[in-house]
């Protein structure tokens, strides 16, 4: 996973090219690139372990 | 998480399902939050108070936490960060991602709310590998 900064108007964005293993075997992976919100990373930006948690509120 | 302060960093991507039709305006609400630099504060408790999430309840949170209320009806009203939630929405969609919560850890997945040893288990493994053998 690769992660690059970009400054925008008032908001820094975070692009993380996410690996997905697709199938148990981890044969076919999905390149999708991620788009985040400053406000919602807590962290060193340094960190050698990213969680990424897609979740809702229900 | 303090046994890895400073090791991990965590990142919320949104993703409300169809079923809960209140879930989106709150998740543009936590984001609404954010803009005024209270992101966690009111995303924990949104967690709190689920279900209720009716338009009065989530300007009652904003309030209570000390935002700026014009400011936050402006933008939860004005669906300002629709489009960013939209945005995730898609960006689960892409990865196959159906249900939640579903965690990437450098990009392994682990779907559903596990014990934190399964954590442990995973970011251990992803640490490793970026000392490598």
């Amino acid at each position: 996973m690769s992660v690059r900064r970009f400054s925008g108007p008032g908001r820094v964005y975070y692009i993380l090219l996410a690996l997905l293993a697709l199938a148990p075997d981890a044969t076919a992976l999905a390149q999708v690139t991620l788009t985040v919100d400053h406000a919602m990373v807590r962290g060193p930006e340094g960190a050698p372990v990213t969680i990424v948690e897609f979740s809702d509120y229900q | 998480m303090t046994e890895y302060e400073g090791k991990v960093r965590m990142v919320f991507k949104d993703l409300p399902l169809p079923i809960h039709q209140l879930a989106r305006p709150a998740h543009e609400a936590a984001r609404c939050a954010g803009a005024q630099g209270r992101y966690w504060d009111y995303h924990a408790r949104l967690f709190a108070e689920q279900p209720r999430f009716d338009r009065e309840d989530l300007v009652r949170y904003a309030v209570d936490l000390g935002l700026d209320r014009d400011r936050f009806v402006t933008c939860l009203d004005g669906r300002h960060f629709a489009a960013a939630v939209q945005a995730d929405v898609e960006q689960a969609r892409a990865l196959g991602i159906t249900s939640t919560p579903t965690f990437l850890i450098n990009g392994r997945v682990l779907v559903g709310a596990h014990p934190v040893e399964n954590f442990r288990i995973v970011i251990g493994d992803a640490r490793r590998r970026l000392q490598g053998p």
